[in-house]
């Protein structure tokens, strides 16, 4: 009985017990790890992070309808300076022969009437003597002595022959004749004086006063191009403005007749036969603030009635149909026209909205795609510095944990050197070199990662050094060399396998600060420079308190990316860790 | 290299100094005498034990046997003739699977990153005991007769049990085919049942692979059990060196009677006579004067102080290095 009993407890011993290890699928190290892996939550928490913020950087860029350096404007009205209009205060001449007037005449001309009540003055300039006669304020007719032709006394019959390009009345004619016949030497008539001189025999020279330009402070406009000529016509000019400053209705040029609309004192309309019109006439002179641009004739008499009407406001139908609505404001002696216009304007600090989801940066740059892109520069460096990192801290700190002696002592003592460069001072210093330097972004980019990966070894140097160290004491080191396996793998198959686990947590770990460190710097204005984007100078372009406060979609999401990713990394460092660990159980 | 040499390993005034460096440019300030002219001979086949205190350089003869810490002076001959020292580094590293130690730690002396059966037929494969294709059954055959199971060959260390990698570790050495085997007391980390199958396992393996055995151990009891002659270490020197029935019958040094008379007998109306020692074994980097034991040992006279004793032949292979029995030292004109 008992025998059976000892038989039945031995038999599942001998075969398959509950805890017999035949019943456990036996897996390669490889798969335990990565099992152990997948059942550590946070890992997989962390694991997705990372993978969102891969595909967000790198598949989000080429997803994103835009460039990383793409300005985005918008249009917006504003209230711009549109044109200005004088009174005008400065004579602007018209000659008989359309030829201009010499500069030395029209200064004297100013200099001599300027304040004068008196109702002719006469002056000599460039050896000539003109005489000015006032025919209302702000109008002067200016007269010069001139040849006007020959009389010819032919016994009884006198004989006026005009000189070339001029004309004789009649009455000059009779009066001429008669003062010849009389043997006068000079006469006047309605005012102007005349002159005779002996010429050859009983020929006479008839010189006079005559009329050479107009003086006026009106301006003359044209609404219609094709009749502009006619405002810069001299005759059209001398009746019209004779005819407004006497207070008549019409006048006559060129055989026409022409009404007079006035406005005001100062302003009329001048309509043809038919009505249409023809020239405004005012001493509002409208200018366009900006150069370049054609006030149309529309336009300048639209000002000129709004303020011949003291209107502040006033309304405008440009030559596209479309009115436009424009206020004049009074500043000194000039009218100020100003009007809402559209303009495009960089889209700064646009909030979110379906065509930027996180609104633009104050480059007008689309924040999402700035981020995607960021994101590709902030984990490219993270890795790059990283492998850096490691290339050069395995090395020496390998070797010098290997060979120990001397070698560790130097390696040891370097490694003190480095690590009591300051590290900022140090990054600020080379940023602002580059800065200096204009280096190019891209090259910059560079830098700066190789400056942190020569800067950073030493923290992986330290850790392999300490793992080799204790690991080479281990008794199954010493086993090995008891067993006399070589040396390629004693290192290849005992120790490297042994620091590897340390190694990758280290890293995976060391990435999240890599990035933290990367922020810092671009946030600081010292890493990634425009046009190159990561999330440190993103965050960056939010640095003063009103984006601070208003704009929290410029520096919130970068935040967010850059603490999930370091906390990301941070969990799947850890969760590497517990899986590398072999005592860690299933 | 001769394998029929009757004597597996012979020890002659093996010396093993540590220098003990101190100051800026880690200049040598004295020696730790951890080894003093040990010599010994050991036959195939054969188990030494070899107790002592902790701190007395057993573990040290074991190391420097093997040339994992160099010798500072002496002999180690192997097989006959072979001197490890002299070898070049890839004739010691061929000569290796003859030699091989069991460690004390059995969690620290396997790679925690290596499967058992990789463990075990590493250097298998290493220095082509058997043909690559056999070596899976090899390995196997190894594990059976260590007394684990085949299945557990793709199992990592730290799954098993104290007891079963102190298995794989003695499954490691035996895969080599050796001669000789430091066990470096490999039963101490171990509770007292999982000891005795370790034991069992060394003897029957002994038997079965004609092994000679130095056993290096602070437990008397199972130095008595397993050893065939017993060497008695006192702060790096061999004091007392005999047949192992021969020394627990009649130990002679007073360091090793102290030592005996606290072995625990099984037998409550058995008076227990212990040899209370007084005072701490002394620093081994500054040796007493004479006979290392002179401070502690009861029987001490002026010449203890003054001469350092040589080893007695009493006998049978009985050796005891004290004063009391050597008629030339003039110990036995003093009065006490």
């Amino acid at each position: 009985m008992s025998e059976m009993i000892k038989d039945n407890n031995r038999e599942p011993q001998e075969n398959l017990a509950l805890d017999d290890g035949r019943r456990v699928k036996v897996l390669s190290p490889g798969m335990m790890v990565f099992k152990r892996f997948i059942r550590n939550r946070l890992a997989i928490v962390g694991i997705c992070i990372l993978i969102f913020m891969f595909l967000f950087s790198f598949l989000g860029g080429v997803i994103s309808p835009y460039r990383q350096d793409q300005v985005f404007y918008k249009v917006d009205s504003a209230n711009k300076e549109y044109a200005g209009a004088v009174v005008n205060t400065d004579y602007r001449f018209a000659t008989v022969d359309g030829s201009p007037l010499s500069t030395m005449v029209r200064a004297t001309f100013n200099s001599q009437v300027k304040g004068k009540p008196e109702e002719s003055v006469t002056f000599t300039a460039d050896g000539a003597t003109y005489t000015a006669k006032k025919v209302d304020d702000g109008f002067w007719l200016i007269t010069a002595g001139q040849d006007l032709g020959k009389v010819a006394l032919l016994g009884k019959i006198v004989d006026v022959k005009a000189a070339e390009g001029k004309e004789i009345s009649p009455a000059l004619k009779e009066a001429a004749a008669a003062a010849a016949a009389a043997g006068q030497t000079a006469f006047e008539l309605e005012g102007d004086a005349y002159t005779l001189t002996r010429d050859v025999g009983k020929s006479y020279r008839l010189s006079g006063m005559s009329e050479i330009a107009l003086a006026s402070l009106l301006n003359f406009d044209a609404p219609d191009p094709a009749r502009a000529g006619l405002a810069a016509d001299y005759t059209f000019r001398r009746n019209c403005e004779t005819a407004m400053h006497r207070g008549e209705k019409a006048f006559e040029a060129g055989g026409e007749t022409y009404t007079l609309n006035a406005v005001s004192e100062n302003d009329a309309e001048v309509l043809d036969r038919s009505g249409a019109p023809v020239a405004r006439v005012s001493n509002i002179i409208v200018n366009p603030v900006t150069s370049g641009v054609l006030l149309p004739p529309a336009y300048r008499e639209a000002v000129t009635d709004a303020i011949a009407n003291h209107q502040t406001a006033f309304e405008y139908v440009n030559p596209e149909g479309v009115t436009e609505k424009h206020t004049i404001q009074m500043r000194g002696n000039t009218y100020i026209i100003s009007t809402v216009q559209q303009t495009y304007l960089i889209d700064m600090y646009a909030a979110p909205g379906p065509d930027h989801p996180l609104g633009t940066d104050d480059h007008g740059m689309d924040v999402l795609t700035r981020l995607m892109y960021g994101g590709r520069i902030s984990l490219m460096v993270g890795f790059i510095v990283m492998i850096l990192e490691n290339i050069i801290g395995i090395i020496i700190g390998g070797v010098s944990g290997y060979f120990g002696g001397w070698v560790d002592t130097l390696l040891m003592r370097f490694v003190d050197l480095f690590n009591s460069i300051p590290y900022y001072p140090m990054m600020i210093i080379a940023g602002a070199i580059m800065d200096s330097f204009e280096v190019d972004p891209y090259l910059r980019l560079y830098m700066m990662m190789a400056i942190m990966g020569i800067m950073g070894w030493t923290g992986v140097a330290r850790v392999v050094r300490g793992q080799i160290l204790s690991l080479r004491e281990q008794d199954f080191m010493v086993a090995t060399e008891a067993t006399g396996i070589r040396v390629s793998r004693r290192i290849f198959r005992h120790l490297v396998p042994n620091v590897m686990p340390l190694l990758i947590v280290q890293a995976t770990m060391g990435l999240g600060s890599i990035i933290l460190t990367e922020a810092t710097l671009s946030f600081l204005g010292l890493g990634i420079k425009y046009p190159l984007a990561s999330w440190g100078s993103i965050i960056n372009s939010s640095s003063n308190i009103y984006v601070m406060t208003n704009c929290w979609y410029l520096w919130i999401p970068a935040g967010l990316l850059i603490v999930l990713t370091v906390l990301g990394f941070n969990f799947v460092g850890d969760g590497l860790r517990d899986a590398f660990d072999p005592r860690m159980k299933r | 290299m001769s394998e029929t040499s009757a004597n597996v390993l012979e020890v002659r005034n093996l010396c093993k100094y540590f220098p003990i460096k101190a100051g800026l440019f880690s200049h040598v300030v004295g020696q730790v005498h951890a080894v003093e002219n040990v010599s010994f001979t050991l036959k195939r086949g054969t188990t030494m034990g070899l107790v002592g205190e902790s701190g007395c350089g057993k573990t040290t003869i074991g190391k420097t046997l093997l040339n994992l810490t160099p010798k500072t002076s002496g002999e180690v001959i192997f097989n006959g003739s072979v001197h490890l020292d002299q070898l070049s580094a890839r004739e010691l590293r061929a000569f290796r699977p003859k030699i091989q130690i069991i460690f004390q730690d059995p969690y620290a002396s396997l790679s925690p990153r290596l499967p058992v059966g990789e463990i075990i037929g590493e250097a298998v494969r290493e220095h082509h005991i058997v043909p690559d294709g056999e070596l899976n059954a090899y390995v196997s055959r190894i594990m059976k007769s260590c007394g684990l199971f085949d299945y557990q060959k793709d199992r990592y260390p730290h799954e098993f049990s104290g007891g079963q990698r102190q298995r794989i570790c003695i499954a490691r050495a035996i895969a080599l085919n050796p001669d000789f085997i430091v066990c470096d007391e490999p039963v101490s980390a171990l509770d007292v049942s999982i000891q005795a199958q370790i034991i069992n396992l060394l003897e029957d393996l002994q038997k079965e692979f004609n092994l000679t055995y130095l056993f290096i151990s602070h437990d008397l009891s199972v130095v008595q059990h397993i050893s065939d002659t017993v060497g008695v270490m006192y702060l790096g020197n061999m004091v007392e060196y005999a047949d192992k029935k021969e020394i627990f019958a009649r130990p002679l040094h007073p360091y090793t009677r102290a030592l005996f008379s606290a072995i625990p007998v099984p037998d409550p109306t058995v008076k227990m006579n212990r040899i209370i020692l007084e005072g701490s074994i002394p620093s081994p980097a500054n040796p007493p004067s004479g006979c290392k034991f002179h401070t502690r040992c009861r029987e001490c006279r002026g010449v203890c102080a003054q001469k350092a004793p040589k080893p007695v032949d009493m006998g049978g292979g009985h050796t005891v290095a004290c004063h009391m029995y050597d008629p030339e030292s003039g110990y036995a004109q003093e009065k006490n």
